[in-house]
């Protein structure tokens, strides 16, 4: 053989082995046209029995066994509050594409709710089963509804491809649950949820306890950023009117995909966080309080009795003053330095009801980043526990199990992680024990650097999104999920129904 | 090949330039958007808004793909061009751009390594000018008639 023909031979090989790992890694990172979230990744059973859907394909997209979706024993769609009892409350929503006025005067192209972004205030009372209708009026991509932080049934949870199937232009969908968990929630789509949630299809929802709360006025301050505009209700500054001394509740909801932060120039308590009331909280002075990206923390603060106001900053652009009608608070508050509020030993400790110790499963999501290939596409990914969407973990659970997560971050970016449907309780961070009032959760900012261990029980069955709630991040692959055994999935993503969560 | 691989070589400082010009952009798009007024938080970063630097910020995303792309049709290339150093040039070329997505990577956690990324960038204009010299002199060189 010819010195040239070694030469070319070599030269093959060479292009061959870097051609070939590159070529493969993108073949695997390809979807199919339409797939079940059940047969994505692999099955991670935290240590705890290995029951329900056994021949789950497994390591990735590319051996996928869609009729793995038959073996368990409930279905997604069954998963409802039942047809026997009437609707308390009833909401009509529709949807539409177009613009979105701001209070500035601006328009930004984005979607509406019965015309306005946010959409309108739903307020229920604990207890009552609300009944949601959404029409989709024109959003090509379709839509759907979520109710993020409610534990609601899995077929009423209004991700599409997992629970139901996208609302399409011209059709209409029903949700219907128990609003049976006190506290400050929203909603938002989970279809193409990182274009249709930050252009303005979502509204605040607020479940207000049978027994009256302390404070006689009590407001949602929804913040929103509309193309690099932050808002609180669609505005800049929100005024609330408070008699001296009277005590109001502000509902702080960060429907952004970062977190904010949130001080005031008065003393103020962290009444609740991601509807959970905080057992005994405390006076905060010069101190912010974190609101992470999904989450939402309600503020206590007292309208001065010398008739002056109370101005709450959400961030350095947008405010709520609180007071007699017509009271301003010109100067911005002083905002604090880097020392937050600090939940895991804020308020005094309560039982949380379960042995965390006692643990029937212990699952870990690692976040990383790396380069690679995710959907075909290359760039800089998120990876859960080393691996790229789609060869994830698939956590699975039993209901009734106790589940401890330990959730760690070295990704160099902030994380608020968002389990849907259960709130789970924070053990530690870093290693370090919570010690104040038990941190319920259903979002939480895991910044860099941070590890949590976190517990909650399986007590609500479905196949449930555990992912980052920076929806840019769960569309450049941080999406994982949570299945109960017994459980399958009769939605696709893709395909003719034309579901994309992400 | 020869031909090719000076292209790439020269695309690859090309996008060097694009790079280092959209880094800017961006960056002086979020003085200027908190210079009048504006809060920049993680939510507007994330949105990549034109009034806020977004535009200079994406081209530096996709041009960080293009820059790799090229690096590796570069190194493939070199393995054909019979370029004397060719393969030499285009590995460390290679190398470089490898390098630049790693310290990019861990500057998102630790700021300080951001110097070496900004550093890196010449090192790979300077190596990439070189590989493209290269091919250059070896275009012009007479061929050796062969031998009868």
């Amino acid at each position: 053989m010819s010195r040239d023909r070694v030469r070319l031979l070599l030269a093959c090989v060479a292009t061959l082995a870097i051609v070939l790992p590159l070529g493969y890694l993108w073949q695997q990172s390809r979807m199919p046209s339409t797939y079940s979230v059940m047969d994505m990744g692999y099955l991670d059973y935290g240590g705890g029995s290995r029951t329900g859907p056994a021949l789950h394909g497994g390591q990735s997209m590319a051996a996928l066994h869609p009729d793995d979706a038959t073996h368990g024993t409930h279905s997604v769609k069954d998963l409802t509050v039942g047809t026997d009892r009437a609707a308390d409350k009833v909401v009509d929503l529709e949807a539409r594409q177009g613009t979105v006025r701001l209070a500035s005067g601006r328009t930004v192209d984005g979607y509406t709710l019965n015309g306005s972004s946010p959409g309108p205030l739903i307020e229920v009372t604990q207890g009552e089963l609300l009944e949601v209708h959404l029409r989709n009026a024109n959003v090509p991509d379709g839509i759907t509804l979520h109710w993020h932080g409610l534990d609601v049934p899995n077929a009423e949870d209004g991700v599409a491809g997992v629970t139901q199937d996208a609302v399409q232009r011209g059709e209409k969908h029903t949700y219907r649950f128990v609003a049976d968990q006190a506290g400050t929630y929203w909603y938002h789509s989970h279809q193409v949820s990182h274009e249709q949630v930050i252009g303005g299809l979502m509204g605040p929802l607020v479940v207000r306890p049978a027994k009256p709360l302390p404070q006689p006025v009590d407001v949602v301050a929804l913040e929103h950023t509309y193309d690099a505009v932050a808002t609180v209700n669609g505005t800049s500054l929100f005024s609330v009117v408070a008699r001296p001394g009277q005590q109001v509740r502000v509902r702080v909801v960060n429907t952004d995909n970062g977190p904010t932060r949130a001080w005031a120039n008065a003393p103020y308590r962290v009444l609740a966080v991601d509807g959970h009331e905080v057992n005994e909280p405390t006076d905060v002075t010069r101190k912010g309080v974190v609101v992470t990206a999904g989450g939402r923390v309600d503020l206590g603060v007292v309208a001065p009795e010398d008739g002056s106001g109370v101005r709450i900053q959400i961030g350095s652009s947008t405010a709520v003053v609180v007071g007699p009608e017509g009271v301003d608070v010109k100067e911005p508050a002083t905002p604090p330095t880097k020392d937050d509020v600090d939940l895991l030993s804020y308020g005094s400790p309560a039982p949380v009801g379960f042995d965390p110790e006692q643990a029937d499963r212990s699952f870990r999501y690692a976040i990383g980043r790396r380069p690679g290939f995710v959907k075909g596409l290359p760039g800089l990914f998120w990876t859960v526990n080393g691996h790229l969407f789609p060869n994830i973990p698939m956590y699975v659970v039993h209901e009734g199990d106790v589940v401890k997560v330990r959730i760690s971050n070295g990704s160099g970016d902030v994380h608020p992680m968002h389990l849907h449907g259960h709130h789970a309780v924070v053990l530690s961070r870093d290693g370090v024990k919570a010690t104040g009032s038990p941190w319920w959760f259903d979002s939480l900012n895991v910044e860099d650097g941070e590890s949590y261990d976190v517990a909650f029980v399986a007590d609500n069955p479905g196949i449930w999104m555990d992912h980052c709630h920076n929806l840019k991040h769960a569309n450049q692959g941080l999406l994982a999920h949570l299945m109960y055994d017994d459980v399958t999935a009769p939605y696709r993503v893709g395909g003719e129904s034309g579901n994309e969560p992400e | 090949m020869k031909t090719a691989y000076r292209v790439l070589a020269g695309l690859t400082c090309l996008l060097v330039l694009v790079q280092s010009a959209a880094i800017a952009f961006g960056t002086f798009g979020i003085i200027n958007f908190v210079e009048g007024g504006n809060d920049y938080t993680k939510a507007v970063g994330e949105e990549r808004a034109a009034d806020a630097g977004g535009i200079g910020q994406n081209i530096h995303s996709f041009g960080a793909m293009a820059v790799a792309l090229v690096a590796i049709l570069l190194l493939i290339v070199s393995f054909f061009a019979k370029i004397e150093g060719g393969v030499k040039w285009a590995g460390i070329v290679f190398v470089a751009v490898l390098l630049q997505w790693v310290f990019a990577i861990v500057a998102f956690g630790a700021p300080v390594v951001g110097l070496l990324h900004g550093v890196n960038a010449f090192v790979i204009f300077g190596t990439a000018m070189t590989a493209m010299q290269k091919a250059k002199a070896s275009t012009a060189a007479p061929v050796e008639p062969a031998a009868v």
